[in-house]
């Protein structure tokens, strides 16, 4: 079975990183988003089983963008893009329904090891 | 127009962030890929050796049985490591190569103590057993894909260059350089250990017996790779192996 992961990060390089390190692993197919709206019409259509959103984007934040992600009903295990681990941001985050956190820069291990993870739950 | 060169000011410092941000990025998944690269070259390292521990315990207990040779395999394998370089075969392109030297008498667990160990002449029956070895040996280690070209020299290491040798009557070329190479490794050492039969001889007359069997028993490149390295050095290999 293939399940979707879904990456919303207004930077192309971001987006293909994480897409190019996930390809063909595990089963997941890794589609791609550029903002917050394309992000959530994406996961509307794909019920993708993980979403990496980015914190920083133009448009609808990536903190708004899980609010209504969550609001629409996904399960999607939630991993935030931040560009640093500052607690207030955290806690937003995680009312919002995110559920890890990935900083930037990130690593193609941990980015395995996360989506591992969550495939194996 | 100062608002303007501002505000380019700002735009060029957003950017030059971005590519900091960018650059950072990549250099982590360098930095990953440097590292699983090192665990990948750590692990071949220690499977090798662990291949290599495997194989030695092979060869020790195929010359358990044989208390006269003691450490044959090893000095032997040491010999044919250092002709095989001088040959100029690349031994850390085909590091099975050694784990044929230490195991070309493998085959020889077929032969019963009896045949063996026999001090009078061997009849034509019993010499044929004893000929087999190699092909023994070669089925033996036919599934253990590792050895890869291992496994020619167990079959081949008592061919002759002349074509008179055995199991296939092999002659020249077409014998293996790797088991071309172990034939005169496996006669030096045989040469210079005491046997029951006949004492120890010297490497300098060791080196002239072989001489005399190059084209007939040995190929003549091996030789010529032989004569490259002295005598000194193979007292000091025959040192080293203990």
């Amino acid at each position: 079975m293939t399940r979707s992961v879904l990456v919303i990060d207004d930077d192309p390089l971001i987006r293909r990183l994480i897409a190019a390190t996930l390809q063909d692993v595990g089963g997941f197919a890794v589609h791609e988003a550029e903002d917050g709206e394309a992000g959530l019409a994406a996961a509307a259509e794909l019920t993708p089983a993980v979403v990496l959103v980015d914190f920083e984007m133009p448009g609808i934040s990536g903190v708004e963008t899980c609010r209504r992600l969550r609001a629409a009903g996904s399960t999607a295990t939630v991993v935030m893009l931040t560009g640093s681990a500052d607690s207030d941001t955290e806690v937003q985050a995680r009312a919002a329904g995110v559920d890890r956190f990935l900083t930037k820069p990130f690593s193609p291990l941990e980015v395995l090891r996360l989506v591992d993870r969550v495939g194996r739950q | 127009m100062t608002e303007s060169v501002d505000d380019l000011r700002a735009e060029l410092e957003r950017r030059e962030h971005e590519l900091a941000r960018r650059e950072a990025q990549l250099e982590r998944y360098a930095a990953d890929l440097r590292e699983v690269f090192q665990q990948e070259r750590q692990r071949s390292e220690e499977l090798h050796k662990s291949y290599t521990a495997t194989v030695r315990a092979l060869a020790n207990a195929v010359e358990a049985r044989d208390a006269y040779t003691g450490k044959h395999a090893e000095r032997v394998a040491a010999y044919g490591l250092a002709i095989a370089r001088a040959a100029g075969i690349d031994i850390a392109g085909s590091p099975e190569i050694e784990f044929g030297f230490l195991l070309h008498d493998v085959g020889k667990v077929a032969i019963p103590d009896a045949i063996l160990f026999k001090t009078a002449p061997l009849t034509d029956a019993e010499y044929a057993l004893v000929q087999r070895h190699p092909v023994v040996g070669a089925e033996i280690l036919r599934d253990v894909h590792f050895l890869g070209a291992a496994k020619v020299v167990v079959r081949h290491h008592h061919e002759r260059f002349d074509g008179t040798g055995y199991p296939d009557g092999l002659s020249g070329d077409d014998i293996p350089l790797a088991a071309r190479v172990f034939s005169v490794a496996d006669a030096l050492d045989a040469l210079t250990t005491e046997r029951p039969y006949r004492p120890a001889c010297g490497f300098r007359a060791a080196r002239e017996e072989i001489r005399q069997a190059t084209g007939t028993q040995f190929c003549p490149s091996a030789v010529a790779a032989f004569e490259d390295i002295d005598d000194d050095r193979f007292e000091a290999i025959r040192e080293e192996v203990g």
